[in-house]
């Protein structure tokens, strides 16, 4: 099996390629939600030493909120849309008709909000993958926390902090009438399953 | 005041003296305090997991039981005494409230309970504690005073 630091540029580029149908489909779904146009950034696969992956979220301290779902099945693995504040904004004035100036006023409709946005971006991208390489994964309910982003993406880590001393995260930015928007959505997988995956998709060497 | 030494994830830094020691946005991850008070010596580690289960185990500063253990190492070769070294911990949340059965939702317990062991075994005090629940912490070290800080969002700050 091999790890996230072996993988050749081949399949590196293939999961890139995951990530970008992935990331465009949740594009397509959020843009309906939202009703404006939504592009996306270059996807990118990342593998980062766990330091390094909270510095380039932009610093452990800061606040986010991060809607977490977990994947099971022939794809194991978790996923996060991570929203900062203008994100929130972004949506709540599109859904529920109101901004927030700080994490604190966020109402339980507003959370809801947030929570469906998330999902919907999170399940988009995840029903893609699954139709793209024949693969059943199913999703679990999505679970939300506003807190420093540092502990939201040390989750992942420590879910397979005993597989590897890396992370590798598949993701893409989203621009929202031409203007850059603060969302990260990622997908952190399990390394048996991203072998399985790619080996699926005829990619693996060796 | 001096510059803060700042702990990474996975990682371990000592002052003695003077100094603050600071890890930031602890999640799951628990911040262990180490600190002899006559040598002022402070050490403080990062942990993310409960066992050292790896293979070549080389990364030690990981785990909960092989992290305490390198700590305590490196702490009494700069003099310290093992009965005098106390500690304080802070971390363990839960990030997210996720159904089923993973283990996504208990690693913050689990890494309570092996940090709790392993001090007991190593013998050394476990003077405070700022654990569980399920807020991010970023913990403070002073080594002049063996004084602890625990910030978190939404919360006034906890000194101990």
């Amino acid at each position: 099996m091999k790890k996230f630091e072996d993988f050749n540029v081949l399949e590196l580029d293939t999961i890139r390629e995951i990530g970008s149908i992935g990331t465009g489909n949740a594009a397509t779904a959020l843009s309906g939600v939202l009703g404006c146009e939504v592009r996306i950034t270059m996807p990118e696969v990342r593998i980062m030493g766990y330091n390094e992956a909270i510095d380039w979220i932009g610093g452990p301290e800061i606040i986010t909120a991060g809607v977490l779902v977990r994947l099971d099945g022939e794809l194991k693995g978790i996923m996060l849309s991570v929203q900062q504040l203008d994100f929130i904004n972004l949506v709540l004035s599109r859904t529920v008709g109101q901004v927030v100036e700080d994490y604190s006023q966020l109402t339980d409709l507003d959370r809801s909000a947030l929570v469906e946005v998330g999902n919907i971006m999170i399940s988009t991208f995840i029903n893609a993958l699954s139709g793209l390489a024949d693969l059943t994964i199913t999703l679990t309910v999505p679970a939300f926390a506003v807190d420093m982003q540092g502990a939201i993406l040390a989750v992942p880590m420590a879910e397979y902090g005993g597989q590897s001393d890396y992370i590798m995260t598949i993701g893409a930015d989203f621009i929202c009438n031409q203007k850059a928007v603060p969302c990260h959505l990622l997908l952190s997988p399990d390394i048996g399953s991203l072998n399985f995956l790619l080996k699926k998709l005829g990619v693996l060497d060796g | 005041m001096a510059d803060k030494l700042v702990v990474g994830i996975a990682d371990m830094k000592m002052a003695s003296r003077e100094g603050m020691l600071i890890t930031y946005a602890l999640g799951s991850c628990i911040g262990i305090c180490l600190y002899d008070p006559v040598l002022r010596l402070a050490a403080l580690v990062h942990v993310m997991l409960p066992l050292n289960m790896e293979t070549g185990r080389k990364s030690p500063l990981k785990y909960a039981d092989s992290g305490i253990r390198e700590t305590l190492k490196q702490m009494e070769a700069r003099g310290a005494k093992r009965s005098r070294i106390t500690a304080k911990i802070a971390g363990g949340a839960r990030m997210f409230d996720v159904p089923g059965n993973g283990s996504l939702g208990n690693i913050g317990q689990r890494n309570i309970e092996s940090v709790h062991m392993t001090l007991k075994r190593e013998g050394i005090k476990l003077l405070k504690e700022d654990v569980g629940g399920s807020v991010a912490r970023t913990l403070l070290f002073d080594a002049a005073t063996g004084q602890a800080c625990v910030r978190s969002y939404g919360k006034p700050e906890l000194i101990f």
